[in-house]
């Protein structure tokens, strides 16, 4: 664990020093990477440590983006401030939805067709939503990209990269920790066997809504990220049914329920998507699609070849243990 | 007896309060009675096995105690308080800890990670919870075993396993259901002697239902027999299976002869 721990602060090193290195298209590349690492921690500890599938979480990145950038653009509420106001609004979203759910025992793939449902409701409803621009969009003021204005979150690509990087850091650390204690080990009990976990003290219904808020409340806080490091919004977009996938595959193809698959599968499908397309531009061949069926291929093997995921395979590979849960036993 | 007898004789024997209580319990399944007015009870420091036929009803009857199910009626009293009907998390903070006959292991965790669930009851403390697991598992001869993932292990320790996980919770009254079946006679020997161990060193009470009668009869005090969801015959293991009732249902009419 000790070599794990020095390989985590070499990694963050070099990610605290990478901008001196990077071109601005780099960096951008960069920023994704550690927000889809992000959200993948937060729907990672619903699904992957309290086993509740959610299909629906651009939910949360919508509500926390359209909450904390309404806020600052019509009453001139500073993102810090607002962000608190996102997380609740996510929060109370998920507990209504955790309730309805958990309270008449639906479960499992019926679950997940809720969140689908909760989502899609949401994205309609927004497109009707005057006050934030219904369908036609919703913009924050340009940001001055050449001065980085913390308190408003206005600025370049560099004040948004080491954002990012906290948010992912914070994510990372958050879970080890959930992981460590009592919490963690309930989420993975009722992932296991729901049954055995109620007859073994725990309570399932309050355990499963804890997962979903904290789920919720951190996917909120990529929203806001996303609101302005974007400063566009659009229901169409922020709501789509294919946002919410983007953010499980990270860690579907890193692992489900690991602590690092969720990075590095931000990692590998950033840089293969961003690979290919550079790969396709360089042939000089204009194929519509070709960047899609490629990148879907490569999913389909690397599901066919490490269905745990990639993190698993790797970490028996190179002899690591791996259970996340309990490293000193 | 007047009730002011009663109330004397528990003052001055408490150990002689029954900890468990069934008393007129019932449940049915589309009309198909699985548990018949059932009454039976568990005192204080005992160990009491309850037996008959597969189909008798007894994984139901602990299911209801457990609070895995709701009986149709009768009450359940444990430690004096009616728990018939509560949620199976509130039953173990009592104090109750189960095993399950089709065994539920958390696969996906290791052996020491599965008994430490059940260390956290009452206690978010870490260190508290994998003291009681350690506990529970150096007590059934788990510990060499503590890294692997349950899904690794064996059905016979995976039912060693569900008694760990419940020991864990630290239980005033342990329901063993069927932990012994599929162990070889020594293994079932090292069993019997564990769970004396905890009944004699730790004053766990225990109620367990067994086919592997080795053990029944090296273990129990007393012994309820149930048979088509009705208790049919009780008393001492040498008293009961000595009963013709008994025989005709449980052993088959042939061992009567």
């Amino acid at each position: 664990m000790a070599r794990a721990r020095a390989a985590l602060l070499i990694l963050l090193a070099v990610l605290l020093v990478a901008p001196l290195a990077l071109d601005r298209y780099l960096l951008s590349v960069m920023i994704l990477i550690l927000y889809f690492a992000f959200v993948g921690q937060a729907w990672n500890i619903m699904m992957g440590f309290c086993g509740q599938l959610s299909l629906g979480h651009a939910l949360y990145v919508g509500l926390g983006a359209y909450t904390a950038a309404a806020l600052y653009q019509h009453f001139g509420v500073v993102p810090w401030v607002g962000l608190l106001a996102a997380v609740a609004v996510c929060v109370a979203a998920a507990s209504a939805i955790g309730w309805l759910a958990f309270r008449f025992g639906i479960g499992g793939t019926y679950f997940a067709l809720l969140t689908i449902a909760f989502a899609e409701f949401t994205r309609i409803g927004f497109d009707h939503f005057d006050w934030v621009g219904a369908s036609g969009g919703f913009f924050l003021k340009v940001a001055q990209q050449d001065r980085a204005d913390l308190l408003n979150l206005r600025g370049g690509p560099l004040m948004f990269y080491y954002l990012a990087l906290a948010l992912a850091v914070a994510a990372f650390l958050l879970s080890a920790w959930l992981l460590r204690g009592r919490l963690g080990f309930y989420f993975r009990a009722i992932r296991d066997n729901e049954e055995a976990a109620r007859a073994s003290g725990v309570d399932t219904f309050r355990y499963k809504m804890v997962a979903v808020q904290i789920s919720a409340g951190l996917t909120a806080l990529g929203g806001v990220f996303f609101a302005f490091y974007y400063n566009n919004l659009f229901p169409e977009q922020i709501f789509n049914m294919g946002r919410s996938i983007e953010i499980i595959l990270a860690p579907l193809i890193g692992g489900v329920g690991t602590l690092f698959g969720p990075i590095l599968g931000a990692a590998v499908l950033t840089l293969l998507s961003e690979g290919i397309s550079e790969a396709l531009a360089l042939s000089g061949y204009e194929i519509p699609g070709a960047k899609q069926i490629l990148y879907g291929i490569a999913l389909g093997l690397s599901i066919m070849f490490m269905p745990h995921g990639i993190w698993p395979a790797l970490a028996d590979r190179l002899g690591l243990r791996r259970s996340d849960g309990d490293d000193d036993a | 007896m007047p009730e002011s007898t009663i109330a004397a004789d528990r003052a001055a024997s408490p150990a002689a309060l029954p900890m468990l209580e069934v008393v007129g319990a019932s449940k049915s399944f589309r009309g198909l009675k699985a548990v018949a007015q059932a009454s039976l009870s568990v005192a204080t420091g005992e160990i009491v096995a309850l037996i008959g036929p597969n189909g008798a009803g007894k994984t139901t009857l602990f299911n209801l105690i457990a609070g895995a199910l709701a009986p149709d009626e009768g009450a359940i009293r444990f430690l004096g308080a009616d728990i018939a009907g509560e949620r199976s998390d509130r039953i173990c903070a009592a104090g109750i800890g189960r095993t399950f006959q089709i065994v539920k292991p958390f696969a996906d965790m290791s052996v020491l990670e599965n008994a430490m669930v059940g260390g956290f009851r009452g206690t978010a403390d870490r260190r508290l919870a994998r003291a009681r697991a350690e506990g529970a598992l150096r007590s059934l001869d788990m510990w060499l075993q503590r890294d692997r993932p349950a899904s690794a292990l064996t059905l016979p320790d995976r039912k060693r396993l569900e008694v760990a996980r419940a020991l864990a919770t630290e239980p005033r009254l342990l329901l063993l259901d069927e932990v012994m079946a599929g162990l070889r006679p020594t293994e079932t020997d090292q069993m019997v002697a564990a769970f004396r161990r905890l009944n004699a060193e730790q004053g766990v009470t225990i109620l367990l239902i067994e086919h592997v009668m080795r053990a029944v009869m090296a273990l129990a005090q007393r012994v309820y027999v149930l048979h088509h969801g009705e208790i049919i015959a009780s008393g001492t293991p040498q008293q009961v299976t000595t009963n013709p009732k008994v025989l005709e249902s449980y052993l088959g009419v042939e061992a009567g002869h």
